[in-house]
């Protein structure tokens, strides 16, 4: 009995031992003091060793696009990193192709911070920004879709392209237990900098938009970083074929807000697709922007109406729409916003209608 | 078959938080390796195999993503709904790719049953012979989906 005492303690002591030996080491071979890292060879910042690359430059307001708060499962947050980075970790590399990893691009959220780093970000991202904002409004645009008001606290003004997105970030409550990011363009106009407006479609116990719609309240503040996103506006003034559904709405109105404003006279067919008129929305100020734009018609397509509906517009699904209406989209350009289903299945058509894929525009957020 | 090193990895990357929110694991104390082992031999006694069932579950949602998100009656009397979200998933497995964000809502209009499953559960079935953790979310119970899905020996 005595003996298998002083095992036990003999192997405390030995486990004690190793402990701190493994403390040590750590703290003097792992260098998680300052650390340097140079952007784009110009900025300079001094950091907190340690953290995440995501982390600390979100420390030091910079924000690159992440949508899973940093568990490498959205393989959004890709950034150069020249120098400094250690090897590819595994959970990397499903979300990098070989040209990437040979070009030493990252995951800012599986890089540490141990030592100096030299980074190469987009000039872009320098003007995002944290927001902090106040709800506004909360309006029910369908039975499933919200539109969400936000007008801007700190900094009291947002500069954006519109088809830009902004990420919305979630705080802990019961579904999550730490804050979350959720990608979601802006519908409204590029000239309210004051506000923005979202359009956001309830997706069953998603983190999201389960706060937006089960829990946020008109008062409420909310914090934002933004904008993001090449997706917008081209300058050719090539025939228009804008294509979306549910809450793809809010993009394509905010382009459409653009264009009224600018008295722009390109030509635009808009192709909504929906399943029964309970499911469509914002018809009023579609028919406004018919009016205010020279060449502009609203397509809405029910794809399952009610009988109830009485519906007399175009039935079918959206592409069947698209097919029947564009006979040759070969000068044209198209801009969609949907589920990545729809604007793969979009995509098809417009190719089978002469379109090339440079002249195919969408933000699919993957 | 005792659980490997690798094994072990992989199992870390199941738990909540790592890949998706709630994990592949559920509720499931039993080891990777006693899980797949159990639905390979649940999976044998049907007279199945997983590559029938994720061809079937392929199948399915094949033919229902016509729907662009909204159901479709497919081989007479299952009513499909794909649904697609932004963003991509990798596989808790050790290999290149990514899976969409997809789920197929399943509804086998003769006996009223559904099931819903991922485009994840599809590859994971195929490729690892992995039906997720008993409690999990996307959990897919063999004899579920082969009786609501009428999946039969070849």
């Amino acid at each position: 009995m005595i003996a298998l005492l002083i095992a036990v303690g003999v192997l405390c002591v030995i486990n004690t031992g190793l402990v701190i030996l493994l403390l040590v080491a750590e703290t003097l071979i792992v260098d998680t003091g300052e650390c340097r890292i140079t952007i784009n060879g110009e900025k300079a910042l001094t950091v907190a060793g340690g953290r995440s690359l995501l982390a600390t430059l979100k420390d030091e307001r910079l924000f690159i696009p992440s949508a899973c708060g940093g568990r490498g499962s959205c393989g959004l947050c890709k950034v150069t990193v020249l120098e400094g980075a250690g090897p590819l970790l595994p959970t990397e590399t499903p979300w990098l192709t070989p040209e990437e990893q040979k070009a030493n691009v990252r995951l800012a959220c599986q890089v540490k911070v141990r030592r100096d780093l030299q980074i190469r970000i987009p000039d872009e991202l320098f003007q995002v920004k944290q927001y902090r904002a106040r709800v506004r409004d909360l309006a029910d645009l369908t039975h499933d879709i919200k539109q969400v008001t936000l007008e801007l606290e700190e900094p009291p003004e947002i500069r954006f392209k519109a088809g830009q997105y902004i990420q919305l970030e979630v705080p802990p409550y019961a579904l999550t237990d730490e804050p979350v990011y959720r990608a979601y363009s802006v519908a409204s106009d590029p000239a309210d900098t004051r506000r923005i407006e979202l359009e956001i479609r309830y997706v069953p116990n998603g983190i999201c938009t389960t706060y937006v719609h089960k829990h946020l309240k008109v008062g409420d503040t909310v914090t934002l970083n933004g904008p993001y996103g090449e997706f917008g506006l081209t300058d050719s003034g090539a025939e228009m074929l804008c294509i979306a559904g549910g809450s793809g709405m809010a993009p394509i109105k905010s382009i459409l807000h653009e264009m009224a404003r600018t008295r722009s006279p390109r030509r635009c067919r808009y192709f909504f697709g929906a399943r029964a008129r309970r499911d469509l929305f914002l018809l009023e100020p579609m028919r406004e922007l018919e009016k205010a734009l020279p060449d502009f018609r609203f397509i809405p397509a029910l794809s399952n109406p009610d009988p109830a509906d009485a519906w007399e517009g175009e039935t079918g699904r959206v592409t069947e729409v698209v097919a029947r209406h564009v006979q040759d989209a070969s000068q044209a350009e198209a801009f969609l916003c949907g589920s990545p289903l729809m604007i793969d299945a979009c995509i098809q058509v417009l190719r089978d209608k002469g379109m090339p894929d440079s002249k195919i525009f969408y933000d699919k957020f993957s | 078959m005792k659980q490997s090193r690798q094994d072990d990895i992989i199992q870390d990357r199941m738990r909540p938080g790592v890949i998706t929110r709630d994990g592949l694991l559920g509720s499931d104390r039993r080891s990777l390796r006693d899980i797949l082992e159990a639905d390979e031999a649940e999976v044998r006694r049907l007279g199945l195999s997983h590559a029938a069932i994720a061809a079937r579950l392929r199948d399915l949602r094949d033919a229902g993503a016509q729907g662009l998100g909204e159901p479709v009656t497919v081989f007479d009397h299952f009513e499909v709904r794909v649904d697609s979200v932004r963003g991509l998933l990798p596989c808790p497995f050790p290999h290149e790719g990514l899976c969409r964000k997809e789920f197929v809502d399943v509804r086998n209009l003769r006996s009223d049953e559904r099931v819903t499953y991922t485009e994840m559960n599809i590859h994971m079935i195929e490729a690892h012979g992995f039906y997720e953790g008993t409690g999990s979310p996307f959990r897919q119970e063999p004899a579920t989906l082969a009786r609501v899905l009428e999946i039969s020996c070849a």
